[in-house]
């Protein structure tokens, strides 16, 4: 863990060509690779989401990429406790730049069912460690709400949006 | 069964103070009132008698803490509660752990939630907690750690072993599923030794327990075992029942029976394409997703979720099954017998699949009593150990069916078992759909406000992974005052390291996904 903050900073690029960086942006946007990352109940969704029916591939994020080091997106699906905290943060460490956190389901957003006085054991919030990007909401939320999900951030790279209908930019 | 054991016990051991009490009221045979000095004579007893530890847990009364060991037979039902008292003030209690290798992780457990020491255990450190932890979580007033005990917070030190190679298995690692880690002793390719470290998804449910009302606990136990989460509610509401006599009616037992079928044969499937992708095989994951997402789709009809159900009540249901519900089983059934052809096909029949499993992680049936594992696990060595027909629950006396055995005790057995208990189940939800009687879905003036009589009550139910206990003690409030939950895969997991000693570290990795484990059940 960095000494500043809660995690290690990595550096954004000194010379950025604002053509390039649109067109890679474009390229990022549409075939993001999630980390294979489960923690709770929400692991089980986000593997429904990968599986036939929800069919993650339609956006190109199937590449769900065991080791950090080649993930780019980060799904935090599942109550994230002390003990796991500091893993939690490693792994988010571990990934590099440029990268994003989608803090899915109530638990990874704000304790959900377990905050409450006097607990002992879990973070409230997993953006209290890492930055998020973009949070799903639903204890499980549904397949098709991590979609959504996935869209808000593809809007969040590029600007615009793929569906229903894209807004023109370019 | 009974009668023999309490003849048994006056006759072998002297000076203890058995008594009957009532099973239907209670959940146990047997009540035995220990000294801590005989406590270790009466575990030897049972030992040798061949029962198995079930349970043992930790009741703060402020005035003394109470120990209570649950033993059962794996072969004839007799339950017996054996309890003793301890002093709050640095309690400290003899270890079992040398008669039951299962007690090691109890212990351990008691000793980070409630600071009982036990004298002899060989390895007494913080299995659950993290290491800021200041106060012992599950006593009723705020205890300190001691600085004993804060010498013990760290479970696993690299620098004394460093002549050793060490692996570590997750917590995050694809095949542990979910948040497990098991801390790997490695010469070259073989497992010199394996202990598994748990807690990274302890989310504090039965100190919840205690802190809210019987009804706003329901939809905590869906979420510690997610796959088979009507079980687990089943579980719940069920003991509560019990504590409250409260009858349920039988449209409600009969349609309970069909969901908590249908939930088993949906876990049962994600565990089927789990275990083939540990070892490689991603294609089967695919199938068995199609196929349980159309469990999915009938459950969420009628309970409106997908994952983590609520529907049953105390004394019924949430709503009525309508006949869109009827229809869609009965077309469900008729699908997934199909689809067993297929997955033949592509998996039993299987030859490097076949390699993989066969032969892999044997259990031998003699071991079981000392871990208390249950579910296919057990099943698998060959006992016909199912809570659904030793102690029915639900409509599950209504029906007819058998449990599946194994001969050798390896993972091909679980995985057959699995197989052949979807199999089963789907008989069970037809023949319990031509059963379904008429009238009420839930029983009359039930209070809001469940306020049970003193007491205290132990359930047990079936889950998908084996044998789940909820022992209760009321005091007439209407929170409970302890609510101790006897999870399934927490004792399965206990015989990993026992089978994975010796072993190469992919076959490890066979029997590991062959647990069916769920983490959160485990952490709680």
């Amino acid at each position: 863990m960095g000494k500043g903050g809660f995690y290690l900073e990595t550096k954004a690029p000194i010379i950025k060509f604002a053509i390039a960086e649109k067109f890679l942006n474009l390229a990022r946007a549409n075939s993001i690779w999630p980390m294979t990352f489960g923690l709770a109940c929400c692991a089980i969704e986000m593997m429904a989401a990968a599986m036939a029916r929800f069919d993650i591939a339609r956006f190109g994020a199937e590449v769900f990429r065991p080791s950090p080091r080649q993930a780019d997106l980060m799904i935090v699906n599942g109550t994230v406790t002390k003990k796991m905290a500091p893993t939690v943060v490693t792994l988010f460490e571990q990934m590099p730049s440029p990268k994003w956190v989608i803090a899915m389901g109530n638990c990874a957003i704000s304790g959900g069912p377990f905050a409450f006085e006097g607990q002992y054991n879990i973070i409230e919030g997993i953006d209290k460690l890492i930055p998020v990007d973009v949070y799903i909401p639903g204890c499980p939320p549904r397949p098709e709400a991590l979609l959504e999900g996935l869209m808000k951030l593809e809007e969040k790279i590029t600007g615009t949006r793929r569906f229903p209908i894209p807004e023109k930019k370019w | 069964m009974v009668k023999k054991t309490i003849e048994d016990i006056k006759n072998t051991l002297k000076n203890v103070d058995v008594s009957e009490t009532s099973y239907v009221e209670r959940g146990y045979h047997l009540a035995i009132e220990a000294q801590k000095e005989n406590v270790a004579a009466i575990a030897e007893f049972f030992d040798k008698k061949g029962f198995y530890l079930a349970d043992l847990c930790c009741v703060d009364y402020v005035d003394y803490l109470e120990l209570v060991y649950f033993f059962n037979n794996h072969r004839e039902l007799c339950r017996v509660k054996v309890a003793f008292k301890v002093e709050p003030e640095k309690p400290a209690a003899p270890t079992i752990s040398h008669i039951y290798t299962i007690a090691h992780w109890y212990e351990r457990e008691i000793h980070e939630f409630f600071g009982v020491y036990f004298e002899g255990h060989p390895h007494l450190v913080y299995l659950f907690l993290h290491d800021g932890i200041d106060c012992y979580p599950l006593r009723r007033n705020k205890v300190p750690v001691t600085e004993d005990d804060k010498k013990l917070l760290n479970s696993f030190k690299p620098e004394e072993y460093e002549d050793g190679f060490f692996v570590n298995l997750g917590p995050q690692h694809p095949s542990t599923h979910g948040v497990l880690r098991v801390v790997v002793d490695m010469d070259g390719e073989y497992i010199m030794s394996a202990e598994p470290v748990l807690g990274y998804l302890h989310r504090m449910h039965e100190k919840m327990a205690e802190n809210r009302s019987y009804l706003q606990f329901l939809p905590n136990p869906p979420r510690m075992d997610y796959l088979g989460a009507l079980n687990f509610n089943l579980g719940h509401v069920t003991a509560v029942e019990k504590l409250c006599n409260i009858e349920v009616p039988e449209r409600a037992q009969y349609i309970r029976t069909i969901t908590a079928e249908l939930n088993r044969i949906s876990s049962h499937l994600l565990w089927v394409g789990a275990f083939v992708a540990d070892l490689g095989g991603l294609t089967p994951f695919l199938y068995t997703f199609d196929d349980r997402e159309n469990i999915l789709d009938i459950l969420e009809g009628i309970t409106g979720s997908r994952l983590t159900y609520c529907y049953f009540r105390f004394g019924g249901l949430y709503n009525d099954v309508d006949d869109t519900f009827i229809d869609a089983t009965k077309q469900f059934i008729k699908r997934l017998r199909g689809r067993f052809g297929m997955y033949e096909q592509l998996v039993t029949k299987n030859v490097i699949f076949i390699n993989r499993v066969k032969g892999i992680g044997v259990l031998e049936p003699g071991r079981t009593p000392k871990y208390g594992c249950s579910g296919p696990v057990i099943r698998s060595t060959g006992i016909p150990f199912d809570i659904r027909k030793v102690e029915p629950y639900a409509a599950y006396d209504k029906v007819g069916f058998d449990i599946p055995v194994g001969t050798s005790g390896d993972n091909m057995d679980r995985y057959m078992i699995r197989i052949r208990e979807m199999e089963i189940s789907l008989n069970i939800i037809e023949e319990a759909v031509a059963k379904l009687p008429s009238g009420p879905f839930k029983a009359e003036k039930v209070p809001k406000k469940l306020k049970p009589p003193k007491g205290d009550v132990y359930h047990t139910i079936e889950s998908p992974r084996g044998e789940l206990g909820v022992y209760i003690v009321s005091d007439e409030s209407d929170t409970p005052y302890r609510m101790r939950w006897r999870v399934p895969s927490y004792s399965n997991l206990m015989t990993f390291p026992y089978i994975a000693k010796g072993t190469l570290i992919a076959d490890a990795i066979a029997t590991l996904g062959s647990y069916d484990l769920v983490i959160p059940e485990i952490d709680r």
